[in-house]
């Protein structure tokens, strides 16, 4: 009997919690360490999910994370599988006339990664020489702005960076944090990589969550969230947890 | 001989057009042409964004030839000597074959590509082509070995007989006798393995080699042009595979010529 009671209130208990906070299903490519990632545990962790649940608690959503690859993320979003794609998304021109971006949410500059014995400073120092990006990431972009550069793109940005280790490519263009935790604080990677320079672009990258255009119900949503973690800075220890600065 | 030629039918891949299909409505003609069609009609009435595909794809289709190219020659000789070695009476050679066979034939071949590239990476350098293409030919080789082990045992064992009483020796009789006769029976399964083979060279995109479906993806997941590019990306592959096994159906019809009177 009291098993039967406790179940009853136990269920009564969960659907009166779905029925206040409303579910927010975000798409993210997991292969993007520290800002989204599986960690050993098979749960989706990082910056972004960290962002984005301390986000939900202020703006009343619960954010569920389902891993997408990141090939068909934005055809998938387009389709409706999701509600939202939270996976590290760069706030381009090109991108927003297909799709609409929340406020920004994070900003990263893209990073060159090569091994500890090379001396290439800059992209245009590795001319002719092949460079790994994750495919028709804004990584891959900067490496097909210059010239004479072999680009060659990967499902996942872990890819490449293995294949860099295995010295089959001769850098790799990633965002900086991700190149950082590659490069920096991996214990397989960081005796043999190296950040070699920050690539200069015109001007630095904003994250942004998409979602499919006109969906406002959702964008306001996310983007009252994201002012409240700004407004209280809730963003400070996450970013001290996963960023570390 | 009063029987009838012996064939084996292993049915994946396209179907080969036979030579009973020889009406004006067949189903490769149907498929090939309807493909034709819808190919020109895009590129003619909705230049936008097609013919940008289109332009963005030549080489991606080169290296998917050349993949195929490659790998089809060299798992047919890997094939052939498998083959030989399934059927050999030497118990080590007959033994290393066909574990060979069966460790290959039960990995699957994204498994494969990945253990040669990613996993063997840390020890041999292969480039990225090479590696597909050895990962492609030693999995199809283990397939085509055992369409040739079928393939010569299909011939009657009085070919041998006869062969050996004439005082050549095992060797002779396999070159000489058998596999010329062998070859008739082999080739359209053979030719079913290279359209398969073909088709599974989508696969090597994953080794991040600009083929076919690479340039695609790249070209898609950039312009957001779904749809369109992965029509397009079909309609490519299903044409060259028709013009394939057209020509292994020539092919077959040459070989097969004493056959019919």
């Amino acid at each position: 009997m009291l098993k039967k009671i406790l179940f009853i209130s136990l269920a009564l208990f969960m659907m009166t919690g779905t029925a206040w906070a409303r579910t927010i299903v975000f798409a993210t490519d997991a292969t993007w360490p520290p800002m989204e990632f599986v960690d050993a545990n098979k749960q989706t962790v990082g910056f972004a999910v960290d962002y984005m649940t301390a986000a939900g608690k202020e703006a009343g959503f619960t954010p569920v994370f389902k891993s997408v690859a990141w090939d068909g993320i934005f055809a998938g979003l387009g389709a409706g599988k999701y509600d939202a794609i939270c996976s590290s998304v760069s706030i381009t021109e090109k991108r927003k006339k297909v799709m609409d971006f929340s406020e920004p949410y994070f900003t990263v500059r893209q990073a060159l990664v090569v091994r500890n014995e090379s001396n290439a400073k800059s992209l245009d120092a590795l001319k002719g020489k092949r460079v790994g990006t994750q495919i028709s990431t804004t990584g891959t972009f900067a490496v097909k702005r210059v010239k004479g550069v072999i680009s060659k793109t990967y499902d996942e940005i872990g890819l490449a960076i293995e294949d860099l280790f295995n010295g089959r490519i001769e850098g790799v263009v990633c965002d900086d944090p991700v190149a950082a935790q590659y490069a920096l604080t991996n214990e397989k990677y960081k005796k043999t990589l190296k950040i070699s320079s920050i690539i200069k672009t015109a001007e630095a990258e904003y994250y942004g969550i998409a979602v499919k255009k006109g969906n406002k119900e959702v964008l306001d949503l996310v983007n009252k969230g994201i002012r409240a973690v700004k407004a209280k800075g809730l963003d400070k220890p996450i970013l001290k947890k996963w960023i570390g600065q | 001989m009063s029987e009838k030629p012996v064939t084996i039918e292993i049915s994946d891949g396209a179907a080969i057009p036979r030579r009973k299909d020889k009406g004006l409505v067949s189903a490769w003609r149907l498929a090939f042409f309807s493909a034709l069609v819808i190919f020109t009609c895009l590129l003619i009435f909705k230049r936008e964004p097609y013919l940008r595909i289109i332009k963005f794809l030549p080489d991606g289709i080169l290296v998917t030839f050349e993949v195929t190219i490659a790998s089809i020659s060299l798992a047919s000789i890997i094939g052939l000597f498998t083959g030989l070695g399934r059927i050999s009476r030497n118990r080590y050679i007959n033994l290393i074959a066909s574990t060979y066979v069966e460790v290959v034939r039960g990995i699957p071949l994204l498994v494969q590509l990945f253990y040669l590239y990613y996993a063997l990476g840390r020890f041999v350098r292969i480039p990225d082509i090479a590696a597909a293409v050895i990962a492609m030919s030693v999995c199809y080789g283990a397939y085509m070995g055992e369409v040739f082990r079928a393939g010569i045992e299909s011939i009657d064992r009085g070919q041998t007989e006869a062969a050996l009483s004439l005082g050549f020796n095992r060797t002779q009789t396999m070159f000489y006798v058998i596999l010329p006769q062998a070859w008739r029976t082999i080739l359209p399964p053979v030719g079913n393995e290279f359209i398969a083979l073909l088709k599974d060279t989508s696969l090597v995109s994953i080794l991040a080699v600009s083929d076919l479906l690479r340039r695609g993806r790249e070209f898609a997941s950039e312009s957001f042009f779904y749809f369109e590019t992965y029509t397009m990306i079909a309609i490519i592959y299903l044409l060259i595979t028709l013009l394939l096994s057209k020509f292994v159906g020539i092919m077959e019809e040459r070989l097969g010529r004493y056959e019919q009177r």
